[in-house]
């Protein structure tokens, strides 16, 4: 079966400084990916490649099996891919992105928040709109807030109203940028749980997380970032439990500097 | 001790009315005028396309870096032998002061668009919105509303500078009380009575002002 996303040879670079050194990743149908690493090495921007909020400097992007971007001749004479506007438009309609500080629209209530994709860019009609941004918004538990504006929502609430917004264009992959980073520790567990939902419903996912806990339980695949480049992938078991690489010990012993012993009856 | 005599001058009362509707009349003309083509000077300077970005950015350096009055002369004196036809004062005083509420207006703009945290445009492109419609539904609803204090301020400054237009003659509220003055010899009461017409006209905008600025900060 066709990936819903292929990735090769993904590098990008911020005026000197290269990020991504050369990413190859497929993500199959129903798959949840989920990408670990210290930040600046390169997570977020690979994230942020997949539906191109950030162009990439070079490589190829399959989505559902096509190649994203045209061909362009340079003048030194190498090739190199160029991104217009309308095309990655289209694109970014079917990949769905929750972001670290929610981004929700203060100025609109919440449904309206959760019905503008569907009505301002799938042009689907005012009621239909809003039919579905309520299905969106019971699926993540919030329908009696339909009638709120964000700000009068706790962070938590406000992160699951972005999941809905996301949803509601009914993408074929969600991308996730920390989505729990911004939120009290008291919130955080509430959002987790409606993403493991997806998960469960069979939502094609790429996730960026610094929850370990959270990772290891979701991902089918881990991917392990250092230097922009994917320094160990492999299962949970084998990426958080049996780490191979010495750089991915340190990174995993860093987050379980910490631990509370566990309580024996 | 001075002899007050306010007669002379609410007998020219229609001398006074005329020059209030000027006033009235180019003020709000230039006022639509201004924000609606401020608007799109402001866009133009915010896009980080140079076509658009160079020419807006000239026009409003120069139109903020000179005195409006130098423009309504430059309008009513040089740019009728440069395109060698007549323009009379009214059309010099619009073109002066609109340009200047164009180019005033446009930085007010800009500004607020500025104002909005990036991630309001990328939540709407990653929705698949285009420019303009992130512009539309997501950044100019909030930017606007941030902005309306600002507008008010200008556009009691606005009323203000239509006085400038009775060097050219133009027949504005101050052109005429020069015109009931020099007549009369009665310039205390004339200068005193368009004083507090302009007071009445422009202090419930400045109250609008504080009570916007105040309802901005909370």
């Amino acid at each position: 079966m066709e990936p819903i996303l292929k990735i090769e040879d993904l590098h990008k670079s911020f005026g000197r400084l290269e990020v991504l050194k050369g990413i190859d990743l497929t993500v199959n149908k129903g798959e949840t990916i989920v990408l670990i690493g210290s930040s600046g090495s390169g997570k977020s921007t690979l994230l942020r490649c997949v539906n191109f909020l950030e162009l990439p400097s070079q490589g190829c992007i399959y989505l559902k099996g096509i190649l994203q971007g045209t061909e362009k001749s340079m003048k030194s004479g190498k090739t190199n891919r160029v991104y217009h506007e309308s095309q990655l438009c289209k694109v970014r309609t079917q990949v769905g992105m929750v972001f670290q500080h929610f981004n929700l629209f203060p100025h609109m209530k919440v449904l309206e928040n959760v019905m503008e994709g569907p009505k301002t860019v799938l042009r689907i009609s005012q009621k239909e709109a809003e039919q579905r941004a309520l299905q969106y918004l019971e699926k993540v538990g919030l329908a009696d807030k339909s009638q709120s504006y964000p700000a009068r929502l706790s962070g938590g609430q406000q992160q699951r109203v972005a999941i809905a917004r996301a949803l509601a264009m009914e993408p074929d992959i969600m991308l996730f940028d920390e989505a729990t980073s911004a939120l009290d520790p008291e919130l955080v567990g509430e959002v987790l749980l409606a993403i493991k939902e997806l998960r469960d419903e069979g939502m094609t996912m790429i996730i960026v997380t610094h929850e370990i806990g959270f990772a290891y339980s979701v991902a089918d695949k881990i991917l392990f970032l250092h230097h922009g480049k994917i320094h160990e992938a492999g299962t949970p078991d084998e990426v958080l439990v049996r780490p191979k690489e010495q750089r991915t010990k340190e990174f995993l012993a860093g987050h379980n500097q910490f631990q509370i012993p566990q309580h024996s009856e | 001790m001075y002899n007050w005599d306010f007669g002379i001058v609410f007998s020219n009362w229609n001398v006074l009315g005329i020059g209030l509707l000027n006033t009235i009349k180019l003020a709000a003309l230039c006022l639509v005028t201004g924000l609606s083509l401020g608007l799109l000077v402001g866009i133009a300077r915010y896009s980080k396309r140079k076509i658009f970005n160079w020419p807006a950015s000239i026009f409003v350096e120069v139109f903020r870096n000179t005195p409006v009055l130098v423009q309504i002369m430059w309008f009513f004196f040089a740019l009728p032998i440069l395109l060698q036809t007549q323009i009379n004062a009214f059309s010099a005083a619009f073109l002066g002061l609109t340009m200047n509420t164009i180019a005033f207006s446009s930085e007010i703009f800009r500004g607020g668009i500025q104002s909005i945290a990036p991630g309001q445009w990328e939540a709407g492109k990653a929705l698949g919105m285009t420019y303009v419609q992130q512009m539309q539904r997501v950044i100019l609803p909030q930017a606007i509303s941030r902005m309306i204090p600002a507008f008010t301020n200008r556009g009691v400054e606005l009323v203000k500078m239509t006085t400038l237009a009775s060097v050219i003659a133009f027949g504005e509220l101050l052109h005429q009380a020069k015109t009931i003055s020099t007549i009369y010899f009665n310039p205390i009461e004339t200068y005193t009575v368009v004083a507090l017409i302009f007071f009445v006209l422009i202090y419930p905008g400045t109250l609008l002002v504080r009570k916007l600025e105040k309802r901005a900060d909370q």
